[in-house]
């Protein structure tokens, strides 16, 4: 598999108060095109921070993080912010929706923001809402629909664009065990179908069953690097 | 795509965009309002001032002020030439005495005015002296403002003693006999002035052909003997109290627009507080930070255009409806502002376009001012709702 991310010695310190901390400790790693991984681990232990490097929300403190061999660190904020728009998806632990737009609309917002005309890509946008499974709320708005069908929207809407990475941070900490289970499902599936590389930071142990690698993060250091072997386990 | 995003945005808000909205117009239309009505007062009070006493403008005698009664006598002049040969249209003479009156056996210090009688140029209802004759009988006929009748407790066929003092010096007395109280809008040639025909107060001063002024349609160049007096002039203390209380509208105008202003500026800042996930959102999704404050500056613009919208329709109806009812300003009848009854609006479009562009530009201005904080917001922060707290 070609190396779609490439992570080198990153350290990230925070200033709080009076104080540094350190949140990631010289982390090196490469994350393959369509892969399907998770980073573990308890609250604190860097998940996240690593998750909003890699998609150029923050810069390391030292270290280099290359994708497809550009250095984020070279980018300034309309770069970076080209860089997303052009090669991530997002879904967040709180699904964040555009509160006044409809299911459709929040489909079709990454697409419009590329500059696509809403009538090239409407069916396009209707089929992925249907994939997901909300043919029948495509009108509804984010406050009229349910966490499960919130956190649907917001894969379709990572998705929306075909990207190569999605930065998915905790998405099935607000879901209940049935809703968890179907939204893994679905982006299981999609990266099957889409190829699309599915980064998620999670401390839920479900998300273990459907991962093919999973890293093991605590006190911002990786304590495990665990792919799943030809039997379906991971070591 | 960013004008149709902020449209979306603005016209979903609801109930915050439609008070924010509202209270933009009703600011705009209260301004508007604030200056027309001035506009008005200051308008009718100049329109009557001419109508009935300035008239294009005075040739005065020489030293002549109407403020000082006490050297009346001696300020009069010749009707020059110049002067006599305009016609009645075009020109009315006046020649302005003391006297005392003494209605009810009070005295009461009047001016006495006697106006050519054959004069059209300046509108005074005074056709009740024009059944008398040149010649002066035993009592003397004299027309009362409603005001000054009032004061004197005179009505139409009372008579009183009225005292004056001739050319020479010489004091004299006869009877007055009030033959008409006319309503006079302006109070400047109703209060204190009891009006005679010209031709009776120059016999009865022996001061024939003499005038204290001569109220003209325009002016006629320099006329020998006189002093040309222009409207501006004659009515400057009017127009100075008007433009003191112009001030007045100039202060609760900039009040207005601060608080509309503050309203959007609020709204604004909420907006930005409360949004602070949908930028990181948006930052996230790959807008930068340039466009995003576009958005957000565009819905503030989009609020500020839709007021005026909405004032030129609020402002329509309310002007349309007042101009039909005018504004009731019987109290001032006891003032000196020479109104009638009702004040119109007097709409200038140059004030309704400053207006205008000055709002919306503070507007769009304070839309922009606290939405500049999202180019410094940290993403990571914004999506979690703790990048302004």
């Amino acid at each position: 598999m070609d190396t779609l991310v490439k992570i080198e010695k990153v350290v990230k310190v925070y200033r709080v108060g009076d104080e540094d901390f350190t949140a990631l400790h010289d982390i090196s790693l490469n994350i393959e095109a369509g892969a399907f991984m998770s980073f573990v681990g308890p609250s604190g232990s860097g998940k996240t921070t690593l998750l909003n490097l890699m998609g150029g929300l923050d810069k390391p403190t030292s270290g280099n993080i290359f994708f497809e061999n550009i250095n984020l660190k070279d980018l300034n904020r309309t770069d970076l912010a080209e860089y997303r728009r052009k090669n991530l998806g997002f879904i967040f632990q709180t699904y964040n929706l555009l509160p006044v737009y409809s299911v459709y609309e929040n489909v079709l917002f990454p697409l419009l923001l590329d500059g696509e005309k809403e009538s090239a890509v409407r069916q396009k946008v209707l089929d992925l809402v249907e994939k997901v499974g909300l043919s029948d709320q495509v009108n509804k708005k984010p406050a009229h629909l349910s966490g499960g069908q919130c956190q649907r929207v917001a894969i379709a809407r990572a998705l929306v664009k075909q990207p190569s990475l999605i930065l998915a941070d905790e998405p099935t900490a607000n879901l209940d065990a049935e809703n968890s289970y179907q939204v893994l499902e679905l982006m299981r599936d999609l990266n099957r179908q889409l190829k699309a590389a599915f980064v998620f930071s999670t401390h839920d142990e479900k998300v273990t069953k459907y991962v093919n690698r999973e890293i093991g993060l605590e006190d911002g250091r990786i304590i495990w690097d665990k792919k799943r072997d030809g039997n379906g386990v991971l070591e | 795509m960013i004008v149709s995003i902020a449209w979306k945005n603005f016209s979903r808000q609801g109930i915050r965009a439609i008070l924010n909205v509202l209270v933009t117009a009703l600011a705009m239309v209260a301004v508007v309002f604030n200056l027309s009505l001035y506009n008005g007062f200051q308008a009718q009070a100049t329109r009557n001032m001419i109508r009935t006493d300035v008239g294009g403008g005075h040739y005065q005698a020489p030293g002549f002020d109407i403020l000082t009664p006490t050297e009346w006598e001696d300020t009069t002049h010749k009707v020059p030439s110049a002067l006599k040969k305009l016609s009645s249209a075009e020109k009315a003479e006046v020649l302005v005495q003391q006297g005392q009156l003494y209605p009810n056996r009070r005295l009461y210090p009047v001016q006495l005015r006697g106006i050519d009688i054959d004069q059209t140029l300046l509108d005074l209802p005074l056709d009740g002296l024009k059944k008398f004759d040149a010649k002066l009988g035993d009592v003397i006929p004299a027309v009362l403002g409603v005001k000054m009748a009032k004061k004197a407790h005179l009505k139409q066929g009372d008579t009183a003693v009225l005292k004056w003092r001739d050319r020479n010096g010489v004091v004299d007395a006869r009877d007055v006999r009030v033959v008409d109280v006319v309503t006079l809008v302006n109070p400047r040639v109703d209060e204190g002035v009891l009006w005679l025909r010209l031709d009776h107060l120059r016999n009865m001063t022996q001061r024939m052909d003499e005038v204290s002024w001569v109220a003209v349609d325009e002016h006629h160049g320099n006329v020998d003997g006189m002093k040309f007096q222009s409207v501006e002039q004659l009515i400057a203390d009017i127009l100075y109290m008007i433009e003191q209380d112009r001030r007045y509208a100039k202060i609760f105008w900039v009040i207005l627009v601060f608080l509309a202003g503050i309203g959007v500026f609020n709204t604004q800042i909420l907006n930005v507080f409360k949004r602070q996930k949908e930028v990181g959102t948006l930052m996230a999704l790959g807008m930068t930070p340039g466009r995003i404050v576009s958005v957000f500056t565009l819905e503030g613009s989009m609020a500020a255009f839709l007021s005026v919208f909405l004032a030129l329709v609020l402002g329509t109806g309310l002007f349309a409806w007042f101009q039909s009812v005018g504004l009731d300003v019987s109290h001032l009848a006891e003032s000196t502002i020479p109104v009638q009854e009702k004040v119109l609006l007097e709409i200038h479009p140059d004030e309704v376009a400053y207006s205008t562009v000055i709002i919306v530009a503070i507007m769009i201005l304070i839309s922009w001012l606290p939405v500049r904080k999202i180019t410094r917001l940290d993403p990571t922060l914004a999506l979690r709702g703790r990048a302004i707290t």
